[in-house]
């Protein structure tokens, strides 16, 4: 005898329903989150604002946000190998971001990272 | 696009993500390369060096925030002092050297090292860069004057805070203050040493025919230590 017969064909909806389900389960999931926590702009300013006369950094803010490690590694090795010091060093970042607490490491901590800069490097 | 945290993430990934494959400081890095031209050496007039000063030892400690445990085995010297005596004759005619980095035209420090950590600037400094050193110690064993120090341990004490100190286990020489010398400074035991009125110590430009390092080693009888291996030091002593 067919279980077909005996479940009317449901079986098969359901067969395909649970694991079409399963797996679209985590996009609707993050989608009602992100929809629940509103605007991610609106969202209140996690950095301390730096503290200087300048209107900006050396770039602009997105750029420094995702690759400011970058930079500094450039100029690291172009002041290391060839003695060029020029504007960018971790010393210039202090003259505007003063606390390291409340700058550097709250998205470093954020994200675990935990880079070696300030092993060597003075930073208050 | 309420859901947009994906969009937006996407959009800045695409924007920035080709940045990686150039060169993301240009124009901001210093633009002149101050390694070209000089050739920076040494002159060490033992003749003027005050025995049981320090004056240069303590400035480089300060200076370059070296680490000084009290122990031996863990305490690091870019510069120290060394006795001196005849073999034949002890007690007679004895001395003590200021011994340091001699920044070898031909560094065989530079020529072991696996990861180019340490290497010599066009202007004949012999660096380490502490970022890329792994801490094999090749280079103190190949360093025929022993000028090298390893740090076995972390340095609490940071008396220069601008200055980096290093952390444990990377291997550590005199640079001869490069930092200094690019920004048209002397190195910190020299300024130690003609503050103290004795003035033993000269860093110069050995290309320059007119500076005062090559004229003082025109005009004296200077000698090189262990120039029999080949490494073509860059200290000169008088009245060794």
């Amino acid at each position: 005898m067919n279980i077909n017969k005996i479940l009317g064909g449901k079986i098969r909806i359901l067969a395909v329903a649970i694991p079409v389900l399963f797996i679209l389960f985590p996009f609707g999931y993050s989608a009602v989150a992100s929809l629940m926590a509103g605007n991610v702009n609106d969202a209140p300013l996690f950095l301390e604002k730096a503290d200087s006369e300048f209107e900006e950094c050396v770039r602009d803010a997105t750029y420094m946000r995702y690759h400011h490690w970058e930079l500094l590694r450039y100029v690291r090795e172009e002041v290391v190998r060839y003695g060029k010091r020029g504007d960018i060093s971790l010393q210039k970042c202090q003259d505007c971001h003063k606390n390291r607490e409340k700058f550097c490491d709250k998205c470093h901590d954020a994200v675990s990272m935990t880079p070696d800069c300030f092993e060597c490097h003075h930073y208050p | 696009m309420k859901v947009a945290g994906g969009t937006i993430f996407a959009g800045v990934s695409s924007t920035y993500a080709f940045r990686i494959l150039t060169t993301p400081g240009e124009g901001l890095a210093g633009d002149e390369i101050v390694t070209t031209g000089h050739r920076w050496g040494m002159v060490i007039d033992l003749n003027k060096c005050k025995p049981g000063c320090t004056a240069c030892l303590d400035a480089c400690r300060h200076e370059n925030n070296v680490a000084l445990f009290g122990d031996d085995r863990w305490d690091i010297h870019w510069i120290r002092k060394v006795g001196l005596h005849k073999k034949d004759n002890p007690g007679v005619g004895e001395k003590s050297i200021l011994l340091l980095c001699n920044h070898c035209d031909k560094p065989p420090c530079a020529q072991v090292c696996p990861v180019r950590a340490t290497y010599k600037r066009d202007d004949g400094i012999v660096i380490v860069d502490h970022h890329r050193c792994i801490g094999c110690r090749y280079c103190m064993i190949a360093c025929p004057y022993n000028a090298r120090s390893f740090n076995f341990r972390d340095n609490e004490e940071w008396p220069n805070k601008e200055r980096p100190k290093r952390s444990h286990g990377v291997a550590e020489a005199c640079h001869l203050c490069a930092h200094r010398l690019d920004q048209g400074e002397m190195p910190a035991c020299v300024e130690a040493c003609n503050a103290i009125g004795a003035g033993a110590i000269y860093v110069g430009d050995l290309n320059d025919p007119e500076s005062n390092v090559s004229s003082l080693i025109a005009s004296n009888a200077v000698k090189r230590i262990r120039e029999d291996l080949g490494t073509e030091p860059k200290v000169y002593y008088v009245g060794l």
